[in-house]
């Protein structure tokens, strides 16, 4: 018996850590709008082991949620960074701030290092559009 | 990337000389050290049965073809772009110090090794390397300084 | 050749040696230049000009509209300006003034405050052209020019030869990077890459000061006592260090102090120099013509003739009071750049976009004016992120109008 199809799809939580790319910046010049620039934000990179317990394969897309928003991304596998389990990588862009905080204690400045959510297997629903 | 015994795996290793080596292995290693071409291994090149490996062993050794006759490899889609490997690169400080020794635009383009085109980083005087030739060294100072690998020796 | 230099506009490096070969109409070759610097230098493209409710108009059509949605304001934003010239910076401040704005821009949740420490000197700064002819220790704390300033290491900070480094990095630099993410900077820096958990910045900001003293330092996160010691030693024995601050230590810091801590100690004993890595081209201009202008880098409202300052009027914080009733936003992008959850309440009001790329700002702007690209299409000065001053030619010709023009012709217009 399948006893996986009767329980719910595994869940994570993990803080997340923006970093910026090259690539990215350069994409962006050229057309936010354009599918290079989606292919090369719209993404987190977790460990291979948290990967792993999600039951998700790199390149397949993942629903990322906390009490701000919710997004589905592309689920990328780390290269040469050291383990990381419990911490994942966006690059920053319009789909790392959906989740980002409004909480700012007055200072005009929003927690853009202080995200977490969790973490589920998107079931190839399409990655976020880049709208408002 | 790869290495000899990669290649060698993917050979006919049966070892029948039509390439002029005693080996697959010696083959696999000229390969490596653009003695001789995929295209000298008959087997590989004209029995369907290594259509697959034929095809992996041409597509590894393509870019060396545009590139140099020495083994350096860009990788152009990785490279940013930076000029680490330009001003890091002993040959170009001592051909032009105070161009691209200083972290600056080339003053003096005639000898340098290596210098940023459109974003990308271009090989020419290869000969010039330090790799290469009768006092050769184990440089890696263009290695060393990149970000993502994106010049490579085979 | 030589004079045929260009400036890149790309980032807040300014590279000053880019050389660009013509072909019969657009640019054909770009030298020098990295890969973020010539996708910006061949950017430019013809573009409908002016846009009221995304159809086109002409001039006047998208002036009215403009001074229309301005003279309706009570207290309008203006925002942006990090990639406009230091003449356009002025003629907004001028704008400002003349019709009491609210006027701000990304620094108030980024650099400010480090810029203003620096204009006041507060902290101890040098230029670039320093860091090369004599920067022997370089920290980059929370930054990552790799990938946000590409040419940052080869141009100054750890590759070429200076005039008081003439053996080379290898012997005579070493480069430290401090992050909590090993990024393609931290990759270079090899063995002195400290990596610290999130937040983590002022323990060991504390502890490198213990270790600088002598003292065992400690920090909740068990960084190894001896790995912090010998980089205090590294330090101390520094003749010319430098600090590359990033967004990553800002954000992890509530206020400066901890940063003035670790200034201080280090000139007790050695010799260092701190310099923001600000992003974008003329951020550091913005932040010094408003303060020449007013006291204050960012954050300030005009009210008839009086200055106001205080975070009260950050973007961020009029956003989420709903303070401001219109938003003039130049360059810049906030329904990008902000928090979603911030960024909403700019749907409650007229915007007015002026820039030279769509975005989603331009989009859901009630009037977007196309403006040149500053450094590209535009001459004009900046101030690089050392605070240098930079001036600079326009590499193409554009039909799109200057900001500085524009900006004027809505003063008139008011
Ligand atoms: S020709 Fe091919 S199969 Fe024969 S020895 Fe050479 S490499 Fe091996
Ligand atoms: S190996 Fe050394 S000499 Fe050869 S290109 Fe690289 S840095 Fe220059
Ligand atoms: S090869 Fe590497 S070091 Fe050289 S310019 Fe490209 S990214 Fe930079
Ligand atoms: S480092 Fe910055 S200023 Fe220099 S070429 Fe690249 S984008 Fe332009």
């Amino acid at each position: 018996m399948d006893f996986g199809s009767f329980l719910a799809a595994p869940e994570i939580k993990v803080k997340v850590v923006t970093y910026r790319d090259i690539f990215q910046d350069k994409a962006m010049i050229e057309n936010l709008f354009g599918d290079e620039y989606k292919h090369i934000s719209a993404v987190i990179t977790l460990d291979s082991a948290d990967l792993k317990q999600l039951n998700v394969k790199k390149g397949d897309t993942v629903i990322l949620k906390n009490s701000f928003g919710r997004v589905v991304v592309r689920a990328e596998e780390s290269g040469y960074e050291p383990s990381h389990r419990g911490i994942a990588y966006m690059p920053k862009s319009s789909w790392s701030n959906m989740l980002v905080s409004d909480e700012t204690c007055g200072k005009g400045i929003p927690r853009f290092q202080d995200i977490s959510l969790t973490v589920t297997s998107a079931k190839g629903e399409k990655v976020t559009e880049l709208e408002f | 990337m790869t290495n000899a015994m990669e290649i060698y795996q993917m050979l006919p290793k049966t070892n029948c000389k039509k390439c002029g080596k005693t080996s697959c292995m010696a083959f696999a290693v000229a390969l490596m050290t653009r003695e001789l071409t995929p295209d000298a291994c008959l087997p590989l090149k004209e029995e369907p049965k290594y259509k697959d490996s034929y095809e992996k062993i041409s597509s590894l050794f393509k870019p060396s073809e545009g590139a140099t006759e020495t083994g350096l490899i860009v990788h152009e889609d990785l490279c940013f772009g930076c000029g680490n490997c330009v001003v890091a690169c002993p040959v170009n400080v001592a051909n032009d110090p105070y161009g691209v020794g200083s972290g600056n635009a080339p003053k003096n383009t005639s000898k340098l090794i290596l210098a940023i085109e459109e974003g990308i980083v271009k090989a020419r005087n290869v000969d010039e390397c330090r790799r290469f030739g009768k006092n050769k060294i184990l440089c890696n100072g263009c290695i060393v300084t990149c970000p993502v690998e994106a010049i490579e020796f085979v | 050749m030589e004079n045929n230099y260009h400036v890149c506009t790309g980032c807040s490096l300014l590279c000053d040696d880019i050389e660009v070969e013509y072909g019969t109409e657009t640019i054909n070759k770009i030298y020098t230049a990295c890969r973020v610097g010539v996708a910006h230098m061949k950017e430019s493209k013809e573009k409908v000009t002016f846009l009221v409710d995304n159809k086109p108009v002409d001039e006047e059509k998208a002036l009215s509209e403009t001074v229309k949605i301005l003279k309706n304001a009570k207290n309008p934003l203006i925002f942006g300006l990090g990639a406009s010239t230091n003449e356009a910076q002025k003629q907004a401040i001028e704008l400002g003034k003349k019709i009491n704005a609210t006027i701000d821009d990304s620094s108030s949740f980024c650099f400010g405050s480090v810029v203003e420490a620096l204009v006041t000197n507060k902290i101890k700064t040098c230029t670039l052209e320093d860091v090369r002819n004599k920067g022997d220790v370089i920290i980059f704390w929370g930054s990552n020019p790799a990938d946000s300033h590409p040419r940052h290491l080869s141009k100054h900070s750890y590759f070429p030869r200076g005039s008081e480094k003439q053996r080379g990095w290898e012997e005579e630099r070493t480069a430290i990077a401090i992050d909590i993410r090993k990024s393609h900077t931290a990759k270079i820096c090899g063995n002195y890459f400290i990596q610290i958990p999130q937040g983590g910045d002022v323990e060991l900001i504390d502890a490198l000061i213990s270790g600088l003293s002598g003292k065992l330092p400690k920090t909740s996160y068990n960084y190894p006592p001896k790995k912090i010691l010998e980089l205090a030693n590294i330090l101390k024995g520094a003749k010319f260090g430098i600090i590359f601050v990033g967004p990553g230590l800002i954000y992890s810091l509530e206020n400066l102090a901890p940063l003035f801590r670790l200034m201080q100690a280090l000139n007790e004993k050695s010799n260092f120099h701190l310099v923001p890595m600000v992003g974008n081209c003329n951020m550091r201009g913005f932040n010094e013509n408003l303060f020449t202008e007013t006291g204050y880098v960012n954050s300030v409202k005009f009210e008839n003739g009086i200055v106001k300052h205080g975070s009260e009027y950050s973007i961020v914080e009029s956003l989420k009071a709903k303070t401001v009733d219109a938003a003039l936003i130049i360059g810049s992008d906030p329904f990008s750049s902000l928090p979603r959850s911030i960024a909403k309440s700019l749907l409650e009001i007229p915007i007015i976009s002026m820039g030279p790329s769509e975005t989603l700002t331009t989009k859901k702007a009630k009037v977007h004016i196309n403006t040149a690209i500053s450094g590209v299409e535009s001459g004009g000065s900046a101030i690089r992120m050392d605070g240098t001053l930079v001036s600079f030619k326009p590499i193409v010709e554009t039909k799109n109008p200057l900001e500085e023009y524009i900006l004027k012709r809505i003063m008139e217009a008011l």
